[in-house]
C-alpha cells in the first residue's frame, strides 16, 4: 500500500512477516541488502555501509539494460531496530545531484512488522522550516491537486 | 547547467508558492488576484513568482501590462516523473526483500 502526501514526496506502508530487528539488519548490514537492494532486473552486488551516525554508505545496482549505478548517502539518525533516517542521493542519472532525505521506522505487532518508508527532498533551511505546521496542511492537498489538474492539463 | 530539477523542488518548498499553484490550477491570475487570499504584501507575492518562473512552474503573459500568471505543466510533470521512478525503485525493491526474508524463514525452518 502507499500513499501520497504532496507532490514531491514518497510514503509507502508495508507490513513484512518477520521481526522488526530482522528488517533493521536487512537495512544495515551489506550481506542482507545485498540480497535486496534495487527493482527487478537489477543485483546489487557492491554495499559499503559505515553504519552510524554520520557514517557514509555506498551502494551500487546493475542490470543488463541500465548498466551501473551508485547512490549513497550519510546515516542521521539510528534507532536499533525503531527507527532510521540517512540521506540518500544518485551518482547519475536523471535525478543525480538531488539529495533527498529517507525516514524508516519499524513497528512489530505480533511477529510481523510494519515499515513506513518516507522520503522528501532534502534541499535547505527554507525547505525544512517550510515543514513546521504538518504535512496534512490545506497548502499540501491543494498543491496535489494542482499537480493532478496539471497532469490532466499535459495528457 | 544548473539542475532544473533541484531548482523545481526548491521552489515547490514554500507553502505560500504551493498555494500560489493551487490557484493557478483554476486558471491564469493577475498577481493582485493571486495576491488577494494571502496575508502578505504584492511585492512579496512578486518575488514568489519570480521563483516560480525561474524555475519554469509558471509563465506570465508579456503582452498585457498586468501580466496574467499561468500555470506551466512541463515542471510539475519532472517531478512527478522523479517521484514515479523512485515510487518503483523502492516497490520492487520491497517485493525482492519479501521474496528474501521469506528465503530466510525457509532456510530457518530447514535447520
Amino acid at each position: 500500500m502507499s500513499t501520497r502526501l504532496a507532490d514531491d514526496e514518497l510514503l509507502i506502508t508495508r507490513t513484512f512477516d518477520a521481526p522488526a530487528s530482522l528488517l533493521f539488519a536487512l537495512w544495515s548490514k551489506p550481506e542482507h541488502m545485498k540480497r535486496w537492494m534495487g527493482p527487478a532486473n537489477f543485483t546489487c552486488p557492491e554495499v559499503k555501509i559505515d553504519f552510524r551516525v554520520g557514517g557514509v554508505y555506498r551502494v551500487m545496482i546493475i542490470s543488463p539494460a541500465h548498466g551501473e549505478n551508485w547512490f549513497g548517502g550519510v546515516y542521521r539518525e539510528i534507532v536499533e531496530n525503531k527507527r532510521l533516517v540517512f540521506t540518500f542521493t544518485w551518482d547519475n542519472g536523471p535525478s543525480a545531484g538531488v539529495e533527498t532525505l529517507v525516514t524508516i521506522t519499524f513497528e512489530e505487532k505480533g511477529g510481523k512488522t510494519v515499515q513506513t518508508f518516507h522520503q522528501r527532498p532534502f534541499l535547505n533551511v527554507e525547505r525544512r522550516d517550510s515543514h513546521v505546521g504538518g504535512w496534512t496542511s490545506a497548502f499540501d492537498k491543494l498543491a496535489a491537486y494542482a499537480a493532478q489538474i496539471a497532469k490532466e492539463h499535459s495528457a | 547547467m544548473p539542475d532544473t530539477l533541484s531548482v523545481t523542488l526548491s521552489a515547490l518548498a514554500d507553502p505560500t508558492r504551493r498555494a500560489i499553484l493551487a490557484r493557478l490550477a483554476k486558471g491564469e491570475a493577475t498577481v493582485n488576484e493571486i495576491a488577494k487570499p494571502f496575508d502578505i504584501s504584492l511585492p512579496a507575492v512578486s518575488r514568489h513568482l519570480k521563483v516560480m518562473e525561474a524555475a519554469g512552474l509558471i509563465s506570465r503573459g508579456r503582452e498585457a501590462q498586468w501580466r496574467p500568471c499561468r500555470l506551466e505543466t512541463r515542471a510539475l510533470k519532472a517531478v512527478d516523473d522523479w517521484l514515479s521512478r523512485y515510487r518503483r525503485f523502492w516497490t520492487e525493491s520491497f517485493d525482492k526483500m519479501d521474496a528474501y526474508l521469506a528465503e530466510l524463514k525457509a532456510k530457518e525452518k530447514g535447520k
